[in-house]
């Protein structure tokens, strides 16, 4: 129901986003409050890291508080907000890429698992079920993160962040044929490397 | 255009003409079947809850009027159009442009001092002049200076001849012949010594000669003594041989015969 209200909000965000151009400081932190958790899980999916995903998120608003007063289309803020985003994600790749290190969480995994229970929005629901569901959850994302960075971020931005062909095409420059054909071979080789780890939707059923 | 139907975001025309596609060819439906599959496959990726942290804006994209480009733009201008005046005021620059010469000049004017006009005898004149007057001052200089230099040799010279003579004049007939005879018996003594010394030292050498060749003699005599001595005992040696060589042959022969006898 929050989440349905809040999707109500930010499809009437124009007035809001119209303030915040003017340099509405309350306007501004209302927009970061709104759209703070889908560039979050935005990024989320694409590095299937939280330090990572924290990181762009924080840039992504700094960069949005930085150049809002020079965006000419309202209609066109969601676009232009993942376009930041994706820009901020492939240059935390780059410098992945450069520099070799990893994550300390990475090593104590197991401990996580009671601060995600914590912080699960299931927490009064059924734990085994709520823990299978985190687990399928992060089996099907390490799948997601075999794609290649351009054919994950068309599938995330359609599939989880809910973003038409046309706005996919605009915020990431290139048309929506492009868009459409990365989509298609995307969806495609998720098929052969669901087929390839045995998870099909009986499997998935019997899971949960 | 599968794609765009899979999500639904092809109008009710392009919806129609797809389906009677797929109904042409139900092998694309079978995949778009696949891929439908897949999309419900990944769905149940949930969203991962997160707060939006507080947010805190700075006012430092609202800058002072001053520190705007433009302002300090304009400013530079005027502080170099400020400076050229200030220079121009201390040093005085004048610009002229006379005779198709642009001339930029600082400080006073100087005022230039043009000579009159000469001819060229004139010149020449002027030339001859100065040269002859300059080389009547150098032969004048020379002829001091040579003055000078044959002035001081003479009082040189004529200062040690004068030293010279008086030194001699000064010494008596005495002293000349107690100097004479000093000389006379130093030499003397000298070829006395030397004399005396070459004596002694031919004597000690003929001693050291003498004594040398007597010891040789005596050497000489005991070697050939020796030598005699080692020859008479050789002669004995072989003479004992020779003894003992003869009785044995005649010991041999005084045998041999005895024993022919008992032969016959």
């Amino acid at each position: 129901m929050a989440e349905t209200l809040l999707d109500i909000a930010m499809m009437h965000s124009d007035t809001l986003i119209a303030r915040a151009r003017e340099g509405d400081k309350n306007a501004q932190g209302k927009l970061v409050q709104l759209w703070y958790k889908r560039i979050y899980n935005f990024s989320y999916k694409f590095f299937f890291d939280h330090d990572m995903a924290m990181e762009v998120s924080q840039k992504t608003f700094i960069s949005m508080h930085k150049n809002l007063s020079g965006l000419q289309e309202i209609e066109r803020f969601k676009s232009w907000l993942y376009t930041i985003a994706v820009n901020c994600c492939r240059e935390e790749v780059r410098k992945k890429k450069t520099m070799r290190s990893f994550s300390l969480n990475d090593l104590n995994q197991e401990r996580e698992e009671s601060y995600r229970w914590e912080e699960s929005h299931h927490r009064n629901e059924n734990p085994e079920r709520v823990m299978r569901q985190s687990e399928l959850s992060d089996l099907l994302q390490s799948c997601l993160m075999q794609l290649s960075p351009e054919q994950r971020e068309v599938v995330i931005m359609k599939e989880y962040e809910g973003l038409k062909f046309r706005e996919i095409a605009t915020a990431l420059n290139v048309s929506e044929n492009t868009v459409k054909s990365r989509m298609y071979y995307g969806l495609n080789s998720l098929k052969k490397i669901f087929e390839q780890q045995k998870i099909t939707k009986d499997t998935i059923g019997y899971e949960l | 255009m599968l794609i765009a139907y899979l999500y639904g975001e092809l109008n009710e025309k392009e919806t129609e003409k797809l389906e009677r596609y797929f109904a042409q060819y139900p092998d694309e439906l079978v995949k778009l079947h696949g891929l439908g599959e897949v999309h419900e496959l990944i769905s149940h990726v949930q969203d991962k809850e997160v707060i939006a942290p507080p947010v805190f804006v700075d006012d430092a994209s609202i800058k002072p009027l001053w520190r705007s480009p433009y302002v300090k733009f304009a400013m530079g201008i005027a502080a170099s159009i400020l400076f050229l005046l200030v220079a121009g005021k201390i040093l005085g620059p004048e610009i002229n442009y006379a005779n198709g010469e642009l001339r930029i000049s600082f400080g006073k004017k100087v005022e230039k001092v043009v000579p009159p006009n000469l001819t060229e005898n004139q010149v020449r004149e002027m030339i001859s002049s100065s040269l002859s007057k300059s080389n009547e001052e150098l032969a004048a200089t020379r002829s001091e200076d040579q003055k000078k230099l044959m002035q001081t040799l003479v009082d040189f010279n004529s200062k040690k001849i004068d030293a010279m003579t008086k030194n001699v004049s000064q010494a008596s007939q005495e002293q000349v012949r107690s100097f004479v005879s000093n000389l006379q018996e130093q030499n003397l003594k000298l070829m006395k010594d030397y004399f005396q010394l070459s004596t002694a030292d031919q004597k000690k050498y003929m001693e050291n000669l003498l004594v040398d060749f007597s010891g040789y003699l005596q050497e000489q005599r005991k070697q050939d003594l020796q030598f005699v001595q080692s020859k008479v005992n050789y002669l004995e040696r072989n003479n004992n041989q020779f003894k003992q060589e003869t009785e044995q042959i005649l010991t041999g022969l005084i045998s041999n015969a005895g024993s022919k006898k008992n032969v016959y």
